[in-house]
């Protein structure tokens, strides 16, 4: 018995003597929500998992992909004993290296966890607020499973906004405990702390399920469709005319109240709302009026054009100094959660004439409005005052003011020193200072340059190299407009019916999930190129946040960007934009429901059979090219435990942990037959679970590669393997030596390749080997 | 501060343990004190004249080639044979005491890198820092690597060039 429970003796006392107690019951209320389904339902052994009881499913995934660490530092910092050198030392708490960049990881993925669940309580309070606890999760006849995620590890869907309360309590508990192991004289083992680090990516899915499926459920985004609007994206498609309210972050609520107050007063066509980030997105998933300006990389480019009359900042992923950038141009700005006040005065519960009144005399720098939809009417409000007195400032300093500043240059190079890729800032402002901007323009286009600002930071004459940036990009204003397909949500089931078995068989080659942020190591396009490449291949392409957009800034030679010419069907040649950074919840989702629908599996806690499954059969590869947040080093880790790998551009290096399979060790591949019993030679299928290639052609190399699975049918196998031996001939020129390992019977061998695979099986001394029915890195069940 | 031996990227800078400044002669002294160097070359090595210079070198010291990235291709037409691994591919069996190397004669105890990204080589050598002490780095690119054990200073072109044509003299 706890310590303040009730002992039956204690009922015995005076007060159940009392008499005219009185009781007064609040409001009944009728579930009016739809039925939940009452037949009785297998539940497995992991039901609200804590971390440890995933461990033992970890330690396997760990035994196959060590981790590989990179030090960022030699020296932990984190407490007052320290610095402490951990090259070959242990530090004053006993921790050494490998567990320093252990915790580093899982401090990583807490993070990155944190900034999306706070984010998704956040929007789930303000729903439920909206529209109410009983609000249903419904999304139509298409879709039974709105939430693969919460059923797996809670063990039931929630029906109404209010049941997400539990999935949500459930995290937030667990992502308390991950973040506490971080603490100095916790965890000590570099293995265990990958184990919390996997456990908090989880709780990252089931804390952006939690966001997704709230915002879809009560502000009615699509559900699903496959043929959702296509938007307007890209700079040159703002209409600078109009007044421009833009919205930066992840939150929709302040841009759905923006848009709820537009509507409400006739201004739709007045005002122009544009987005950067996720918000950019889902905004647009709210409203098809909406547009989209681009990814993270516009955002400095946008703000120092100063083409928008108002600002309104959520959360995640915005410039610290957005408001020092704001009032560059005059532009106002509004902040509106907790996460991000920007020292700016909570004017939540003021009136809106006093607040606009206070921002247009600049009695304050800007505003901090708790309340989405006074941001609504406040933002608007501003814009329409603003956008006339400032039409003036909406223009750059001119092009000669720009080029005598440019010339300044000394060509110390500290800005090429200090640029995340090296690039050649110094010759390009050089050349602009002689009047030549073509440098400038190679840079400005595709994002090859992301404008960070380090350039200009660092410049030891002030030369405002992110203006010269701005100004060449107004001169091509024409060819900045592009089109994106507006987010569709989840993956319907009747979907999932159709292309299960091709998947899991190996006839669609691979689902390949192009996500994450754009730290590129050259540009934007490479993304787009490799949708391209993997479209015209038959693989199911699937994208989300500002990957989507970066595929959506490229256009092929006859002028159509790929959300024109591709489908949004999940299904071969597919091009499917999931949505914002919440909708990262859909990938692991999808391959939760191929298990469930196709496979019969049953979710309610049983993650590790569905993680096993996935990563034997479900041939998936997660792609981040310009990985740079927490956020996308968690969904990596939640994508990672769900067994499926994920390829990262260069820069994903610097997270300091990726997850390394070693094909040159036999039996760390053996798999366990689940339908015979017998322990079968495996293959290194998915080769990595988290890898960072140098470069595109390697990485579009490795991609395929990870799409190999055990299970892979004999005609699935040669279908991959005919496209991993044409990628490797295209990049490297060869047909790849370690084929072999992949070929299990000469049924395996792509027609194609035949004379050449024969010469490669007979230089490995290759013998055929025994095809595995059911394969799982899972034990054996024990005999009762 | 020397602008020569402070990291390329300044920022690298990781902690109390620096590489050496290296010159040809003291990376040609490490060549020849080890018994099985290798040799990793990355894409910024695909054109000439760092190809031509790269071969010269491999031969003159009989160095098996790793290519990263796609760099084996170029190498491949050019009649320059290497074997292809991954940056972190490569960097991950070099940090294995047990790895027999690229010609299955037992451990590298010497590797050295040129032409790859200067980043991610930074990380990789980060790793061999940490985690291969029976190995030594060194980096004969014009930047300088602070996480290498020795490594050339930052350099231009120019004077970067004559560096390497010095390291094919054996």
């Amino acid at each position: 018995m706890t310590p303040n429970s009730t002992k039956p003796k204690e009922f015995k006392d005076d007060f159940w003597k009392a008499k005219d107690i009185k009781f007064s019951f609040g409001e009944i209320i009728e579930d009016n929500s739809p039925a939940s389904e009452d037949k009785e339902t297998f539940v497995g052994p992991t039901l609200k998992p804590s971390a440890t009881d995933l461990r033992s499913w970890d330690m396997k995934l760990l035994e196959r992909y060590p981790p590989f660490y990179a030090p960022f530092c030699d020296m932990c910092c984190l407490c007052t004993y320290g610095k402490c050198d951990l090259t070959g030392k242990k530090g004053a708490c006993g921790i050494d290296i490998e567990a320093q960049q252990g915790r580093f990881a899982l401090l990583t993925c807490c993070i990155g966890a944190a900034a999306h669940s706070a984010h998704s309580r956040h929007l789930l309070e303000y729903l439920i607020h909206k529209v109410g606890p009983d609000h249903p999760v419904d999304f139509g006849n298409n879709i039974d499973i709105e939430a693969p995620i919460i059923r797996t590890l809670i063990g039931k869907a929630p029906k109404t906004l209010g049941d997400i309360r539990e999935a949500m309590s459930y995290m937030e508990e667990e992502n308390l405990h991950l973040l506490s192991a971080c603490h100095t004289g916790q965890e000590g083992n570099h293995l265990d702390f990958e184990s919390k680090a996997f456990h908090a990516g989880l709780m990252d899915h089931i804390g952006m399920e939690i966001g997704d499926i709230s915002q879809i459920a009560a502000l009615n985004l699509p559900k699903g469709e496959p043929d959702t609007s296509l938007i307007e994206l890209g700079i040159g498609s703002i209409d600078r005319d109009k007044p421009v309210i833009l919205c930066i972050g992840h939150n929709v609520a302040p841009g759905s109240g923006i848009v709820d107050y537009l509507e409400d007063n006739d201004l739709e066509d007045d005002v122009e709302i544009c987005g950067i980030c996720c918000a950019a997105i889902d905004i647009t998933r709210y409203s098809n009026r909406a547009k989209v300006v681009g990814p993270i990389s516009k955002q400095l480019k946008f703000l120092r054009s100063g083409v928008a009359d108002v600002v309104v900042v959520d959360e995640q992923c915005i410039r610290s100094d957005v408001l020092e950038e704001a009032q560059k141009t005059g532009t106002a700005l509004i902040a509106t959660t907790d996460k991000m006040c920007l020292g700016l005065p909570d004017r939540t519960n003021d009136e809106v004439d006093s607040i606009l009144a206070d921002i247009l005399n600049k009695r304050i720098e800007g505003a901090l409005i708790l309340d989405p939809e006074k941001v609504g009417e406040v933002a608007t409000k501003l814009s329409l005052s603003l956008s006339k007195s400032r039409k003036s400032i909406k223009t750059l300093p001119d092009m000669d003011e720009i080029q005598e500043e440019a010339s300044k240059c000394t060509q110390c190079e500290w800005c090429v020193r200090v640029c995340p890729n090296n690039l050649p800032i110094m010759d390009a402002v050089s050349s602009a200072g002689k009047g030549d901007l073509d440098a400038v323009e190679s840079l400005y286009n595709n994002d090859i340059c992301y404008t960070c600002g380090r350039c200009e930071q660092e410049c030891p004459e002030d030369i405002k190299i992110m203006d010269l940036m701005s100004k060449v990009g107004e001169n091509n204003l024409k060819s900045q407009k592009f089109n994106i397909r507006a987010g569709r949500g989840p993956i319907q089931d009747v979907e999932v019916r159709r292309v299960g078995a091709p998947i899991v068989l190996g006839d669609i080659p691979g689902v390949i999930a192009f996500v994450g942020c754009t730290n590129y190591p050259n540009g934007g396009e490479e993304v787009a190129k490799m949708a391209e490449e993997f479209l015209k291949r038959n693989y199911i392409v699937v994208t989300s946040g500002c990957g989507a957009m970066s595929i959506g800034e490229y256009k092929d030679e006859e002028g159509k960007t790929l959300y024109e010419k591709y489908s949004g069907d999940f299904d071969a040649r597919g091009l499917v934009n999931l949505g914002s950074c919440v909708s990262n919840s859909h990938i692991s989702g999808v391959a939760i429901k191929i298990a469930n629908i196709f496979a019969k599996k049953p979710l309610e806690g049983n993650f590790e059979v569905i993680a096993d499954y996935i990563l034997n059969r479900v041939g998936a590869c997660g792609v981040a090219w310009g990985p740079y947040s927490q956020k996308a080093a968690a969904i990596a880790a939640g994508v990672n435990r769900w067994g499926i790998p994920v390829v990262l551009g260069p820069h994903g290096s610097k997270y300091r942990r990726l997850y390394l399979g070693r094909p040159d060790k036999e039996d760390v591949w053996n798999l366990n037959d689940m339908r015979t019993g017998k322990v079968i030679k495996g293959e290194p299928a998915p080769e990595h679970l988290l890898f960072a290639a140098e470069n595109r052609e390697e990485a579009t190399v490795a991609i395929a590669k990870n799409c190999l699975r055990p299970t892979d049918t004999n005609k699935g196998r040669q279908i991959k393997l005919n496209h991993y031996i044409d990628l490797n001939k295209k990049y490297f020129g060869v047909i790849p030596e370690d084929v072999y390992k992949y070929i299990r019977t000469d049924k395996d061998i792509p027609i194609t390749y035949k004379n050449d695979v024969k010469e490669i099986l007979e230089r490995n001394n290759w013998e055929p080997r025994e095809l595995v029915m059911e394969p799982s890195i899972l034990d054996f069940p024990e005999e009762e | 501060m020397n602008d020569r031996v402070i990291p390329w990227q300044p920022t690298v800078i990781a902690g109390p343990k620096q590489a050496l400044l290296a010159t040809p002669e003291t990376a040609k002294l490490m060549l020849r004190k080890s018994k099985r160097p290798l040799f990793v070359v990355g894409p910024y090595a695909k054109n000439e004249p760092l190809m031509g210079l790269i071969k010269d070198i491999a031969e003159a010291w009989d160095l098996p080639i790793v290519t990263t990235a796609d760099t084996f291709k170029s190498f491949n037409e050019n009649g320059i044979e290497s074997n292809y691994y991954g940056i972190v591919e490569i960097t991950n069996l070099l940090k294995d005491p047990e790895w027999k190397g690229i010609r299955g004669e037992g451990p590298h105890d010497l590797v050295m890198f040129v032409g790859c990204i200067y980043y991610i080589a930074s990380q990789g050598l980060s790793t061999l820092k940490h985690f291969a002490p029976h190995l030594k780095t060194l980096t004969i690119c014009k930047y300088f690597h602070s996480n290498a054990d020795a490594s050339f200073p930052n350099m231009k072109d120019e004077e970067w060039e004559n560096y390497l044509e010095k390291m094919s003299e054996k």
